[in-house]
């Protein structure tokens, strides 16, 4: 036993958990894609299958499409990340974002998307802004805005909703590096802020983002819920043609399905494979372009435009929120009308009565999964900082990798297997299967949130607690614990919305004996009423955000009074 | 002549935080600034630099080679910095680090001599392709004053640049460090609490505040 | 005194069955009490969401079963869901009592073994059930129900069309290409696969086919290409002159309704009859938007509840069924305030108070009579489906 960094049963959970469920996940999918599901009378291996997939209708455009949507997406979103950063890190439009960051953040995916699409289409509120006194319509016009067959509009919006998420990333990572010394010597040496980020600091930051990165090309590659929405339809983006096979009637099509979400799969890790071997490349080609001495401000029209696109994910979450409200309380509103004719609080009064169960479920879950990955985190960052100090045997190393794998591996991959597995040993339905279920989203976002801050923790406060103490439980949930309450409540809050945004999770394991506000949701996207989807849509926004604000106010009430925990 | 400060003073909140500081600096002269921690020998410092917090307000003028530096940019006053951390750039090699600061219209070869030179000069010939993780105290320190040096500043400004060495380094950098100076004729600055610090024959300024 | 012979042999009838089934009925009921019946039906629609919901207090209160409505995006998700479950041999406690189906889910749960049944014939309120006239009640997509799941409501297609900006709706067809060669951009249907996308194509090829006939049968493929040209030569008229020159298609028909109320579509279609009113009564459309079908009859059918064959409470579940067919729940159903959904009952079977609230319905503002409705025309054979699909991802899915 001696050796080992204490606490190393975290990690041992954590990587068992995560290894398990995603290798019988994985497994459960590659049966059927081989003919293999007995059920429906399929028990001869073969690769028809495949074939079959191959020779789909229009399946070649769908997968370009999803490529082209998918890595043009994080590919833009990352430059832009990138550049916004090199260009404002420190000025008053950073030091908004950083305020603002959180709520940014909490907005569902699916929320976002419907309010995105309430916005841009030409018969949205945008086209209604101008309407009819600058373009004349008193029709939309007829363009391909909304679901456009290359996939633009769902590519613009996947990275308007990826880039807070590289952002708050990235101000994670930042506390790794020096910062401030690294701007003053390179400034001293005559570079401008810009170029010492672009030439020093972002290659020394990337290797800390890269698997946010790689987990922004996997979602990218394999949303759904945004994709339905915005994406294009015929034929539609790959995941979505996947579920539709998954739910098609005839049974045959699960075959297709599997092998397709495989493929799926593939696609992801050769582009993730395609972002190390750029990263390599970026790296030789651009040594000489760091050391080549030039000394130059940065063209002043490019950082507008970076500033501009910054300021317009926000300006674009923002509005999609803020008409949400409008259609929520919508009683009737045509073209080109700015606003609605008649107003209601009648769909709120219906929305609130029907949503009572949902929320709970919701709640309940995302409450106790979030406190589960809480656990579970500081569990496994204790095990870090341990480790650190004795420099023993540790997990470490791999724990980053695996806690990555359910960011990495297409959810409609693996998903689909383990509620196969479930089933077998009569498992799903169970509430507990549905927040395990959730835990393995929840925990990666929570240890991405927590663990810079928890690492940085000044150790000789510990220490010194420890001599006056003795009792290591009691000097971390005294003291330790206690110092770290803001990233910790604000780690929770991101599981916690993490949590109420699981969509796939919560069909499959929950059996549809759970409907969360999510699943409520989707499905009331799929009717008509714009107003009733606006009131789900907002239900959904208001929970994490609720979380948040608590996550927020919660310390500064705590401490009101100690000056040295309000920063 | 070269690096001058006329009646300089330093206000935060409207009150001076030092008396006003009248000093000129020849080529190849080191000055030094003693004082207290916290008496703001390094805000002095940053001041001359240019990344002077915005909290502070700085009064006089500070002149270099007769040219008012007010409203010039950091990066613009072609004034170099060595800080006690070495604060070399962990992921580029030696070479590449030295090579940063070598300014443009020089060609990759002229670039490899003038660092092989440079290495030379600091004894740790054919050091380039090393990490700089793997170096020792003193060898870090020696590159990071080289790398300030290669980009051939007008002034350097030492910001205790051997608090960290053990006191066997510290005199052999010390030296080192001050004959570099001497030979790019150039104007220093140090700021240090350790009196031991100071180039002999040098000027040194205690920074103090008036009591009342 | 003919009517009232009919309804005394009506009345007759029911008394001497009721005689036979009440005893096992009973039996059911007492089973029933105090279960858990899971009803996974589509959740999209917050109407029909509000009317499981009166319906589920309803037989809490009568008969002491509880059902919680389980709002599914697409009922073949719950399909999948129970397949997992039979592949699983899980032969109890299913994780579905009770099920909204018809057509394509039917004739694979009902191919696949997936349904418990039949059951229908004995539930009580079955025997108002019109099988006499609606003959879609005995065959769903054509394939046969077999008691295997119990009728709910009808349906047929519908088009919409907004009166201010239309002046003479098409009246079949070719009247339809007409209207979209004068306004182009101005219709459009859902995308393929999909169940309102693929009416409609099945709805041209009805109009369009030599010999209607041909579709009663399977399809066969030698003849397909030579039966079909006429739909392919009408798409291949009508796409461009359709909303976003066809290249992009509404992912739902509840898609088309945002699209009418926007002004985006001026002729819009929808598989319920009283859609159209219900959405006014709703302000989700304006009042200007009326209903027509074409001359020669749209393509109706029949929706279900079906029984999973692993449910563990099927007693409970055959009481909500049942409950659904009662005139009560019919009534309500149809009246277009409330849904809207035609009755699958035959009206002239009822007597006294239960006629009374089939009388008390109202007539939705765009809702067209029954006589304006017509019987209907049959689905296709199911196979048509896929084969059709197949054909038109083929073609314009590129």
């Amino acid at each position: 036993m001696s050796g080992q960094a204490k606490g190393r049963i975290f990690p041992v959970v954590v990587i068992s958990l995560f290894c398990i469920t995603i290798l019988a996940g994985l497994f459960g999918t590659l049966l059927p894609s081989l003919n293999y599901l007995p059920v429906i009378g399929y028990t001869r291996i073969s690769l028809s299958a495949w074939f079959d997939f191959f020779s789909y209708p229009g399946i070649q455009t769908s997968i370009f499409v999803t490529l082209f949507s998918g890595i043009t997406a994080s590919f833009g979103v990352v430059c832009l990340a990138f550049l916004f950063i090199s260009f404002s890190y420190g000025n008053a439009l950073w030091k908004f974002f950083e305020k603002i960051l959180a709520p940014v953040l909490s907005i569902p995916h699916a929320a976002f998307a419907i309010g995105f699409g309430f916005l841009i289409a030409p018969s949205g509120w945008l086209m209604r802004m101008v309407s009819p006194v600058l373009t004349g319509f008193t029709r939309p016009p007829d363009w391909i805005i909304l679901n456009d067959p290359a996939g633009l509009s769902l590519t613009i919006a996947l990275v308007i909703k990826e880039f807070p998420f590289l952002i708050m990333v990235t101000m994670g990572a930042l506390g790794q590096l020096d910062i401030k010394k690294t701007l003053l010597v390179g400034r001293a040496l005559g570079y401008s802020k810009e170029q010492i980020w672009l030439k020093i600091l972002i290659p020394r930051l990337y290797p800390h983002l890269r698997l946010s990165v790689f987990a922004v090309i996997a979602y990218s590659l394999s949303v759904v819920d945004m994709a339905i929405i915005l994406g294009p339809s015929s034929p539609s983006s790959l995941s979505v043609l996947i579920l539709k096979w998954f739910n098609d009637p005839d049974m045959s099509f699960k075959l297709l399905a599997a092998a397709g979400s495989l493929f799926l799969f593939f696609m992801v890790v050769v582009s993730i494979l395609c972002a190390c071997l750029m990263e390599r490349a970026v790296l030789v080609f651009l040594r000489p372009w760091i050391t080549n001495g030039k000394r130059c401000s940065f063209v002043s029209p490019l950082k507008s435009i970076i500033f501009f696109m910054g300021c317009g994910t926000l300006f674009f979450t923002a509005v999609s929120s803020v008409i949400l409200v409008i259609w929520s309380l919508t009683w009737q509103w045509r073209f080109p009308d700015f606003l609605p004719a008649t107003w209601t609080l009648k769909l709120w009064a219906k929305g609130l009565m029907s949503s009572f169960d949902p929320v709970m479920t919701t709640l309940f879950t995302g409450l106790a999964s979030a406190f589960i990955g809480l656990l579970l985190a500081i569990g496994c960052l204790e095990h870090e900082v341990a480790a650190g100090k004795t420099r023993t045997r540790n997990y470490t190393g791999y724990i980053h990798y695996f806690l990555y794998l359910p960011l990495l591996v297409p959810q409609i991959t693996f998903m689909a297997g383990i509620q196969f597995l479930l089933v077998i040993m009569n498992m799903d339905g169970y509430w507990i299967s549905l927040m395990v279920s959730h835990l393995l989203f929840v925990l990666p976002y929570m240890f991405i949130a927590l663990s810079a801050t928890y690492i940085a923790f000044d150790e000789r406060v510990t220490d010194q607690a420890m001599l006056l103490k003795r009792s290591y439980i009691k000097v971390l949930f005294r003291v330790k614990l206690p110092m770290l309450i803001k990233p910790i409540l604000f780690s929770f809050a991101i599981g916690f919305s993490v949590s109420v945004a699981q969509y796939i999770p919560t069909m499959l394991v929950g059996a549809g004996r759970f409907s969360t506000i999510t699943t409520e949701v989707v499905s009331i996207a799929s009717g008509s009423d714009r107003r009733a989807i606006a009131v789900y849509a907002l239900i959904q926004q208001c929970l994490p955000m609720m979380m948040y604000a608590f996550a927020i106010i919660f310390p500064k009430i705590l401490y009101y009074n100690r000056k040295g925990m309000q920063v | 002549m070269s690096l001058e400060l006329n009646n300089l003073s330093i206000l935060k909140q409207g009150s001076t935080i030092f008396d006003p500081v009248n000093l000129v600096i020849k080529p190849g002269e080191i000055t030094t600034i003693m004082g207290p921690s916290g008496c703001g020998k390094s805000t002095l410092l940053s001041a001359v630099s240019g990344s002077l917090d915005k909290v502070f307000t700085l009064k006089g003028s500070i002149l270099l080679y007769g040219s008012n530096m007010a409203d010039i940019s950091m990066e613009k006053r072609n004034i170099g910095i060595l800080f006690q951390d070495d604060l070399l750039f962990p992921h580029m090699d030696i070479g590449s680090n030295l090579a940063f600061a070598i300014k443009e219209k020089t060609s990759r070869v002229q670039k490899s001599q003038i660092i092989d030179k440079a290495l030379k000069t600091a004894g740790l010939e054919g050091f380039e392709k090393r990490d700089p993780s793997s170096l020792s105290g003193g060898q870090k320190a020696r590159i990071s004053l080289l790398r300030s040096l290669l980009a051939k500043p007008s002034a350097l400004l030492l910001d205790e640049p051997f608090s960290k060495l053990d006191q066997t380094l510290k005199a052999k950098i010390r030296l080192f460090v001050f004959s570099q100076i001497k030979k790019m004729n150039i104007p220093a600055l140090l700021v240090t609490h350790d009196p031991r610090d100071c180039p002999e024959g040098g000027m040194i300024l205690n920074l103090n505040k008036e009591k009342g | 005194m003919k009517s009232f012979l009919l309804i005394f042999s009506g009345v007759l009838v029911l008394a001497v069955f009721s005689q036979a089934v009440a005893k096992d009925w009973s039996e059911i009921e007492k089973q029933a009490n105090g279960q858990t019946v899971y009803f996974n039906a589509w959740g999209g629609s917050q109407t029909i969401n509000e009317y499981i919901q009166w319906a589920a207090r309803q037989v809490q209160k009568k008969h002491n079963v509880r059902v919680i409505h389980v709002k599914a995006t697409d009922i073949s998700d719950v399909v999948s869901r129970i397949l997992v479950e039979k592949a699983a041999d899980k032969k109890t406690n299913g994780s579905v009592d009770l099920m909204w189906i018809n057509g394509e889910n039917f004739k694979a749960m009902k191919e696949n073994k997936l349904l418990y049944g039949p059951f229908s014939q004995k539930l009580p309120y079955y025997q108002l059930v019109d099988i006499e006239n609606k003959k879609t009640l005995l065959y769903d997509f054509t394939t046969p129900v077999d008691n295997m799941e119990s009728p709910w409501g009808m349906a047929q297609l519908v088009f919409s069309y907004d009166s201010k900006q239309v002046k003479k709706h098409p009246k079949n067809m070719l009247d339809l290409l007409a209207f979209a060669r004068e306004n182009p951009g101005r219709f459009t249907y859902p995308s393929i696969p999909g169940f309102h996308g693929t009416t409609f194509i099945k709805q041209v090829l009805h109009e369009l086919i030599h010999d209607p006939e041909v579709l009663n049968q399977p399809v066969i493929q030698s003849d397909f290409e030579k039966n079909t040209q006429p739909l392919w030569d009408f798409l291949d008229a009508l796409h461009p002159f359709l909303w976003r020159k066809a290249k992009v298609f509404p992912t739902s028909a509840s898609q088309m309704v945002s699209l009418l109320n926007d002004n985006e579509i001026f002729i819009s279609f929808s598989f319920n009859p009283n859609s159209v009113s219900n959405a006014i009564k709703n302000g989700e459309l304006p009042n200007t938007i009326r209903t027509y079908i074409h001359t020669n009859g749209t393509i109706g059918n029949a929706h279900f509840v079906g029984i999973p064959f692993n449910s563990s409470a099927r007693q409970g579940a055959m009481v909500f069924a049942n409950f659904l067919l009662s005139p009560e729940a019919q009534a309500r159903k149809a009246d277009p305030t409330i849904w809207g959904d035609p009755t699958v009952l035959d009206t002239q079977k009822l007597v006294g108070r239960d006629k009374d609230l089939f009388d008390a319905v109202p007539k939705g503002i765009a809702t067209l009579t029954p006589k304006e409705l017509g019987q209907g025309l049959p689905e296709p054979h199911v196979s048509w489906v896929q084969a059709l699909e197949k054909k038109w991802l083929e073609t314009y899915s590129k």
